[in-house]
This record gives structure tokens, sequence and C-alpha cells, in this order.
């Protein structure tokens, strides 16, 4: 074997290995629908003052159960197991921790801020500047947490844009950014319809294009 | 001055297989046959003997009641193969 031949058999065989790798965009598409649905049908309720009677981001709770499945099943599936497989994962699973971790602030602060200030002997009140309405009294709220929520989708979605190479993720990623600037300067409630498009941009549309790549991956192997 | 190329790796088949290696965490038996395009026995020999030297790492495993063979490359392989490369390139380079 001549070193010429060498060289290109490491050449050929790392080509074989990237060619190779395809990722089905399941989780994308479940992830993308959830948050889409989520974000969007509670902008609606709050836009248009009603209610579907739960509420609706349960079910990304929900959809931790179908995410373990695919896991699962794809895992099995998988030859290999590349480096970029192990660092995307390892962001998705932070990000995942990230999003409990601001849903647990979000729900414990308000309250537990309250506790604290009503134990120092005093509270928030509002007051409206033209005099014409009486002072009220109201609970401690964090402000624009839709933004932050923006902020943290934009994260694992760019890193995975620029190790796999996936431009429209990386599209999504850019857009979740742009919500982020946008949803500082509006009120809350289009904070959950931002959210909506955020999923839909940064997921559900990449998770489209990563599928179709993926059957016409699996069609060529056949 | 040319450094002599390891004889381990010197060889078609065991150089494929490093280079699949290389690239990924690790890869089945039957997705290393598939890309390498060898018969099983003689994959088979080729990696006892990557092995042997110290190269990879071979798991037997059962996957739904089924036998899994899982390779993986060591410090020690990838040790040698970037020396292989760097001699390879010496020669190249001349």
């Amino acid at each position: 074997m001549s070193e010429q031949e060498s060289l290109s058999i490491i050449h050929e065989m790392i080509q074989r290995v990237k060619s190779d790798y395809h990722e089905s965009g399941t989780s994308a598409l479940l992830w993308g629908s959830v948050v889409g649905i989520a974000g969007i049908v509670s902008f609606l309720e709050r836009h248009f003052g009603f209610s579907i009677g739960f509420d609706i981001w349960l079910i990304v709770l929900l959809a931790i159960i179908p995410q373990v499945i695919i896991a699962i099943r794809e895992g099995k599936k998988k030859k290999f197991k590349s480096y970029t497989d192990i660092a995307t994962d390892a962001v998705w699973i932070t990000f995942g921790i990230t999003i409990f971790g601001l849903i647990f602030y979000g729900n414990i602060v308000p309250g537990a801020t309250e506790h604290i200030i009503s134990g120092e002997g005093w509270g928030l009140v509002k007051h409206f500047s033209s005099g014409n309405q009486p002072d009220e009294k109201i609970s401690p709220f964090i402000p624009s947490l839709g933004s932050v929520f923006l902020l943290i989708y934009a994260f694992p979605t760019l890193v995975t844009g620029i190790t796999e190479k996936c431009r429209p993720m990386v599209i999504g990623a850019v857009i979740c950014y742009i919500l982020f600037v946008i949803s500082c300067f509006t009120v809350s409630e289009y904070d959950m319809l931002f959210a909506g498009i955020a999923g839909i941009a940064a997921w559900l549309i990449p998770g489209f294009i990563l599928r179709k790549n993926y059957l016409k991956a699996r069609r060529a192997h056949v | 001055m040319f450094k002599e190329l390891d004889p381990i790796l010197h060889s078609q088949l065991r150089l494929a297989v490093m280079s699949l290696l290389i690239s990924v965490k690790e890869a089945d038996f039957t997705f290393i046959r598939e890309k390498t395009n060898a018969t099983a026995g003689n994959l088979s020999v080729q990696v006892q003997k990557l092995k042997e030297a110290g190269y990879i790492e071979v798991v037997k495993k059962f996957k739904d009641n089924y036998p899994l063979t899982t390779c993986k490359i060591t410090k020690q392989g990838i040790i040698a193969f970037e020396q292989y490369v760097k001699n390879l390139q010496s020669y190249l380079g001349n």
C-alpha cells in the first residue's frame, strides 16, 4: 500500500462516517409543535379573554414522555455514536434543566418575595399617576420573564445549528434573539406569542427540513 | 529522514477501521463492516489485531437478545494514528 493510498483510505472513511450522519428531526418536530401551540394558544387566551379550561403549557410537561421514548428508540437504532451527538445531548439536557429552573424561579420567587417583604412590614402598591384611581396593593412579579425564555431558547438552537451545520436552526436562533429584543419593549401578553413563533422558527421548521433530509438519505441508503 | 510507518496501521482494512473509529466515539461491528465493505471473518481478525495492539477496545454485549459488538478507539490508538498521519505527511511532503 502506497502512502497516497493510505491517505485516501483515511479521507474516504472519515467522509463515509460524515455522510451517514443524519439527524431524524423527530425531537425538533415534537418540541416545535408543543411550544408553538402552547405559545399561540396562551396568547389568544389572553388577547381575546377566553380560557380553554387548563394551562396549555402543561403539554410541554407531557411532551417529556414521547421525548424519552424517541431518545430510547433512536439510541437503539444508532450504529455509532459521534462526538457531536454527545456534545449536542449535553447542551439540550442543560437546556432542559435550565428551563425547569426558570419555571421554578417564575413560580416560586414572587410568592417568596411577598412573604419576605410582608415579614419586613412593607408591600408593593400600584400607584396611578393620573390620581383618578386609588392605589392598589399588588403582589410581586417578575417583569418580562418570557424574554428570558426566548434568550434561553436561542442558546441550544444556535449551538446545534453551528455544530451540525444546520442553517435553518441558526436562522431559528437568530429569530429567537430578535424576538427577545422586541419582547423587552412589549407587554407580557406578546411574550406568549413570541414564544410560539420562536418554537415554530427554531424547532418546527428546522425539524421538517431535517426530517425531509433524513428520509431522503434513508431512501438513498436502501 | 523518513520514519517507519506503524505496521499495525499500515494495512488497508486496519487503517480503514482506525480512520472510522477516530471520527466517532464508538461504533457497532456491523457499521464498521458496512462502511469498510469487509467480510465479517476478515474484519474480526483485523479488529482482534488492533485490540491486541491496544489501539481499540472491543465490548461484547447483548441488545434485544442479539449479540452486539462495539468498538472504540483507545488513547494509545489515537496517539498511534496521529503519529501514523504525521509520518505519512513527511513521506508525502518530500
